[in-house]
Order: structure tokens, then sequence, then C-alpha cells
């Protein structure tokens, strides 16, 4: 029974007075690796840590056939786990923006009274990037729930092998999605390969990690006891976020990583100093990207552009086909307003990526020659 | 959050009791995190003279009460078992099912299902509410050319599609009910050789969907009467030989104010600036750009969880086309690709709210809605209305007079 089931109202509080803080939207973490990587582990450390922190995991136990997911929260008394249903919504996922699982992540959101973060771990996930794509909404949306970042756990002591066993043959293993896709990589079980003498030494590893993707943090770990602060809120996704921005503009090391095999996932990242003209940029990127015009397979794409006749840095951010240029803030004085691309992916050509994004520089009219003209 | 809505939200609240600007809301409501569209007051006054209605949206059991107004038209519905629409349609129940509802609408219940006449082609969820081949179609994932006789069967099935919403148009008249209007849909449809497409489709109970005022879309007919001075959309999707054709239209009904007026011309425009840039090379995300832009400069907002999309043998493929600004809509449209536009336009909030049936979206702020849909094809040069007016079609649209 209602114990408020008076016949006398409450004041009515005014409504300036409910402190309706725009709750910024949760983080939403997706966390990949092959089987015994640690997952798992990562999981359980980041659910029984004492940071203070409501975290929820989603246990991606059952897929979506039966239509609900397993949710564990660390809340309650010290910290105490909760176990917490989220049913998937069946049914008309074609003319509604939001797939069921946002939805279902943003009903979590709602019900519970203060979330810090969610973690989606993916058991058996050959590759993340349909799930980016549906958790990487539009800004327009206002969801409860935001993109942070994919990490990816990889095992120190088979990485190695699990790259290798598959350079020669046409078909791609988990890792190399996982790898390539990451925002995050943590290298587990740092601690079997320095006493080990068969595995390859770290460096090695990191090297190779790195030859995939140059933008990715590595992490070394034990037992993935990682720094939660360096996995937690990233804003990967968050197109005003400043820190990989000026990352991005200052990074002097060359960031193209060497192509060993033709067909290897590898990073690329080129530059051009004269501003580019906003529309053929656009129409540049979705050939690329839509089109696979260059025959190239793009996985993820970074940049900071410097646009004709805006004072404002754009910047440039791509999961497979989607993509979007926002304007941030404005080049401070003196800044070298530069256009500065990385691309993650296969088959990609130096050469015809940077001269089909000197071809955005041209004003309409202009052809090759006066180009040449201009070089002398 | 980064880059603001360009579409304007009204923020100030109304009086729930009186209608006056609205600084004060109810301490339980924001308790237990409730909306505050509904809750909010002018006064103590008007909240204590409110408080015995108000308070039961605190509670968090089925209300056991009939519908609020005991004195309206409910006489046929309860003589024939008629009930209330729960879980998408897969339950029914006598009572009305417990919410804070947004605006003056709530639901009333619903009639039994009409058959279908066994020579009518069926799609794959007409017998068990599940579609099988949609949802694992690589239809999906990419945008379908179609081939010359396809375009043909598309024209035949969106122009019986356009005959069977006109023949609702006819009908629509304060005291009709909305599952008269429904009756008239499913009857048009099979007399013409077609299925209704929404019947049965993850399990929704009826043939067409009425949206009634506050109501975005996804309306379930009902036995509730159209009032003077209603808006009312009945989306029409006929399936017929092998092809869907998807449109919908807002009617007047009776005398209409004049705010309703101008939402609904509003979104007509919407939606035919948009159709007015479909050609080949255009993107997708440029739909919304145009309608949010139309939308903005009469103060309007976007409706932002429901979009056009792809259609053909599947009744929703792709491409998805949001109606709202800065979205990252994948694509840019050719000649053979064929897909809707149904751009919904609120008089208020663009944010929406769904009822206990799990269909039925309204505006979070229960202030009207409007919507117009037509099924496009992309031609070398430029677009066809497939569900466009036809002579025959009745005169319902005062801006279309000279």
């Amino acid at each position: 029974m209602e114990p408020e089931d008076d016949e006398e109202p409450p004041l009515a509080v005014a409504i300036d007075d409910v402190v309706e803080h725009e709750i910024p939207p949760v983080g939403v973490t997706v966390i990949t690796g092959y089987l015994g990587a640690g997952k798992s582990t990562l999981v359980n450390y980041i659910l029984n840590g004492q940071h203070g922190k409501r975290i929820a995991v989603i246990l991606n136990e059952f897929g979506e056939e039966i239509g609900v997911e397993r949710a564990m929260i660390n809340e309650g008394e010290g910290g105490a786990l909760v176990e917490e249903w989220v049913e998937l919504a069946n049914g008309c996922i074609c003319c509604t923006v939001k797939h069921s699982l946002v939805q279902a992540l943003e009903q979590l959101v709602q019900r519970k009274e203060r979330l810090d973060h969610i973690l989606l771990e993916t058991t058996g996930l050959a590759n993340p990037a349909p799930l980016a794509s549906v958790l990487w909404l539009d800004d327009q949306l206002e969801a409860d729930v935001t993109l942070d970042s994919i990490i990816t756990v990889v095992d120190a002591k088979n990485l190695h092998y699990q790259l290798k066993s598959h350079n020669d043959s046409s078909s791609f293993p988990e890792a190399y999605y996982q790898i390539a896709f990451a925002d995050v990589v943590i290298l587990n079980k740092v601690d079997l390969v320095s006493s080990d003498d068969s595995g390859a030494p770290l460096e090695d590893l990191e090297k190779e990690i790195y030859n995939i993707n140059a933008l990715a943090s590595i992490i070394r770990s034990v037992r993935c006891q990682v720094d939660l602060s360096k996995i937690l809120n990233c804003r990967a996704y968050n197109a005003t976020h400043a820190t990989h921005l000026e990352a991005l503009l200052q990074e002097n090391k060359k960031l193209s990583t060497r192509d060993l095999h033709d067909s290897s996932v590898r990073t690329l990242c080129i530059c051009e100093p004269k501003e580019v003209d906003f529309d053929k940029v656009r129409t540049w990127i979705e050939e690329i990207i839509w089109d696979k015009k260059y025959g190239m397979d793009v996985y993820r794409c970074k940049g900071v552009l410097s646009v004709v006749n805006s004072d404002k840095l754009h910047t440039l951010q791509a999961v497979r086909e989607l993509y979007e240029i926002v304007p941030t803030r404005k080049w401070k004085d003196g800044e070298n307003r530069i256009n500065k691309i990385v691309f993650i992916g296969r088959l990609l050509n130096e050469e015809i990526l940077m001269d089909s994004l000197r071809a955005c520089t041209l004003p309409f009219g202009y052809f090759q020659e006066d180009l040449e003209f201009d070089r002398m | 959050m980064a880059g603001g809505s360009d579409a304007v939200e009204s923020t100030t609240l109304s009086c729930a009791k009186c209608g006056k600007p609205a600084p004060l809301q109810c301490p339980k409501c924001v308790e237990l995190k409730l909306p505050r569209e509904g809750a909010a007051f002018c006064s103590q006054d008007c909240f204590k003279a409110s408080w015995s209605s108000h308070k039961s949206v605190h509670s968090k059991s089925i209300s056991s009460s009939a519908p609020v107004n005991p004195g309206e038209q409910n006489a046929a519905s309860e003589n024939e078992g008629w009930q209330y629409c729960l879980r998408k349609g897969q339950a029914r129940s006598p009572k009305l099912p417990h919410f804070d509802w947004t605006g003056q609408l709530k639901p009333y219940p619903i009639s039994k299902r009409r058959p279908i006449p066994a020579h009518i082609d069926q799609p794959d969820w007409a017998l068990d509410g599940i579609p099988k081949i949609e949802p694992n179609s690589d239809l999906q994932h990419h945008v379908e050319i179609k081939a010359p006789d396809q375009i043909e069967k598309m024209r035949e099935t969106c122009r019986i599609a356009r005959e069977v919403l006109d023949a609702a148009a006819r009908v629509i008249r304060p005291g009709i009910t909305t599952d008269e209007i429904d009756a008239v849909v499913h009857e048009a449809t099979i007399a013409a050789g077609g299925y209704p497409s929404p019947l049965n489709y993850h399990f929704f109970p009826k043939s067409c969907c009425t949206s009634v005022n506050e109501v975005i879309c996804h309306g379930i007919p009902d036995a509730r009467k159209l009032e003077d001075g209603d808006i009312v959309n009945v989306d029409v999707t006929v399936y017929y030989k092998g092809v869907h054709g998807d449109l919908n239209e807002t009617f007047f009904v009776g005398n209409v104010d004049e705010a309703s007026q101008r939402l609904v011309q509003c979104t007509y425009e919407c939606l035919e600036k948009a159709i007015a840039a479909v050609k080949p090379g255009v993107r997708f995300r440029e739909i919304g750009e145009i309608i949010n832009r139309h939308s903005s400069m009469s103060g309007f907002s976007v409706v932002k969880s429901y979009c056009g999309h792809g259609i053909g043998e599947l009744f929703h493929c792709a491409p998805n086309i949001p109606h709202y600004a800065r979205n990252k809509a994948v694509g840019v449209m050719k000649a053979g690709q064929t897909f809707t536009i149904e751009p919904m336009i609120n008089g208020g909030v663009w944010r929406d709210r769904m009822w206990p049936d799990g269909w039925t979206a309204v505006t979070a702020d229960g202030k009207r809605s409007a919507q117009f849909e037509h099924t496009l094809l992309v031609t070398d040069t430029g677009v066809e209305v497939l569900t466009a007016r036809l002579p025959t079609s009745p005169n319902v649209f005062p801006w279309l007079n000279p």
C-alpha cells in the first residue's frame, strides 16, 4: 500500500530549484578481444575495484535471439554487485532511428539513480565495427548514452601467433579487426611474456599492434589491472574532444606504418598544408568510404581539416561508412593551419590519397598545369 | 552537447490545471523522476486543486478506473468484448493501463482482428506477427536499384495504396471512430486484392495507423470518436504483387483551430520541399537539412525517433532517412531506388514518448503533431511520386485550392 495517500498535497517546488543540470550522456565502452585474452578479468577488475564509480556491465551472453541481456552493476553498500536484466525491444527496428540495444541501454540509465559508465562486453564478436555504428549516434538525438571507446584486450603470450598465422591467407582473423578499431589496446599477461623465452618480446608486440593501428594507446598489464582513468571517459567519438585534436596536430613522429604485405591492415597519415574546399573534401571522403573508389578498404579515419573560408578547425571522423565533419574551435593566432588525416585499413595507397586530397584544394576551374606552375 | 539543435524547442510549461505559465512542479514527481509535462502548476492553489487526480501518476499499480470520462461513447465496445491493447499487440486488457498521459488523449478499447480472405497473398508476418525475411535481408545494408518490372509493380501497388487512403479521407468527420476508418481501409485493401501491411506486423493489431492530435505516429485504431477540431493522420501501406506501397496524410476533422492548420500545412510543405530535392547524386542526409530548415522557420520541431525508409519487396529496408539536421545517413540517391520520406512535425518539443500499448508515439509535451508521407522513385533526372494524389483524390487540403 502506498504510504502517501494523503488528502493534502505537499508543497510544490519551483522548477528552477530542481537542479536540472544537463546530465551528460553516460559513456559506453565496448570491450572486445579473443577468448582467454582477459576480457572477463578486466570486467571483474572494474566491477570490484574501489573506485567509487557506479558502472554497469552488459554481458552479451545471449545475443539478440533471446531478447534480453544480463547486466551487472556495482552499486549498493560497499559496491556490492547487483544483477539487472535489460530487455531488447523487438519490433519495428527498421523505421526507428535508435537500435534496440541503444533503447535498452537508455532505459537502464533512466531506471538507475546514477550511472557513471557502461561496459559492453562482447563475447566472441569478430568485428566490433557494427556495434560501433549502432552506438555512434547523432548528437542531435541527445541520447542518454554515448559511445566512449572501443577497448581491445590482447593476450601478450599468443598475439604474435594469432596475427602471424593469417598473414598468408586472404581471410582476416578477429585480432586484426579488433586492433584496427580499438581506441585502447590492453596488452595483457605481460608477466607471462617476460618470463617466457618462446614469446616475442613486448616491444615487438607493441610494434606489431602499432603497425596495424598507430592511433590506439597501448597499455601493458598483468591480469588487466589498469589505471581506470586511462580507459574510462576517453570520449573517442566526441567531435569536440580537445585532447585527440591536439595530439594529432602535434604528432611529430611519422604515423604511417610500413606496408608489410599488400593486404595487411596498417595505418597511414597524410598531410596537406593548403586549405581544402569543404564540399570537395566531403565528396572525397564519401568516394573513399562509400564508393570504395581506388579499391581501398578503410576501417577507421580521424583527422583535422583546414577549411577554405573558415576560421574554425574541423574534425573528421569515420568508422566504416559512417562519417562526420564537425567544426570545433577557432584556429589560434600563429597556429600552423594544416590538414592531417590518419587512415587505418587495408590496401591503402599513400600517393593516391595525397593527390586526391590535394585536388580538394584547387579552386574550381584550375587545371593540373596550374598546380605545377605554383610549385616552381 | 556539441552542435546545438536548429529545432526550436518550447521550454515554457503550462499549468496542468489552468494553462497559465507554470514555474512550480510536484515534488513527488521530482522524487520519482516523472516527466514535468503535466506535473507543472502556476501556483500552490492549482496544484492543490489538481492533487486528487494528479497523485494517481505516483501510484505504481494498474488503475482500476474506467476511462476518465465515463460518460463517453463506449457502449458498443463494452458489449462486444473490445479491450485495451498492450505489449505491442500481444496482449489485451479490460482496464485502461496506467500512464501519465502527456495530453488529453487516452487509448480506447480496440475491436477484434479483421479477417483476410484466403486468396490474398500475405507477407510472412501475417501468420505469427514476426517478420523473418525482412530483418535478415541483405537489403537492410544495401539500397536496391529496382529493375523496370519491379518499378512497374511498385507503381501499381502505390496507386492502390493511394486509392485506399483516399477512401479513408472521404469518411473523416466528427463522430466517426478511428476503428471505423480502419474498417474502411481494411475493406478497400482486400477489395483491391491487397494485404494491409501493418496488420500483425510485429503484432500490430490493425490494418492502418490512425494518429490523432498529440499522437506522432503508429496510433492504433480504437473506439474513440473523432471530435470537431481534431487532426488525424491515417497511414496506409498495401502489399500487392509482392511489393509494398506506403503513404500517409493528416486530415482536419470539422473546424480546426488556426495553429493546427498552420502545423499541418507546414508539414505538408516540408515533405513537398524534400521531394523537390530528390534526384540522383543527392545525399540522403540532405533531406533532414531541408525539413529542419522549413519547420524551424515556423517555430515547429522535428521528431527524431522515426525516419523515412527504403521500401519494395520489404516493408522497411535501407536506406534510413532521418528527418532532422546534422545526421550521419549513409549514401547518395541513385536512379531506380524507392524509399519514403515521412516528416513528423510537432507544435511544441521534438521529444516523443510511448504509450503502454508499445506502439503509439506521443509528443512529450502533449502538443499536436502532423505528418505526411509519400513513396518515391528516383528517376534519371529527378523523382516520381508513386503515391501522388490523383484527380479523383478528395479535396481536403485548403492550401491546394487556387
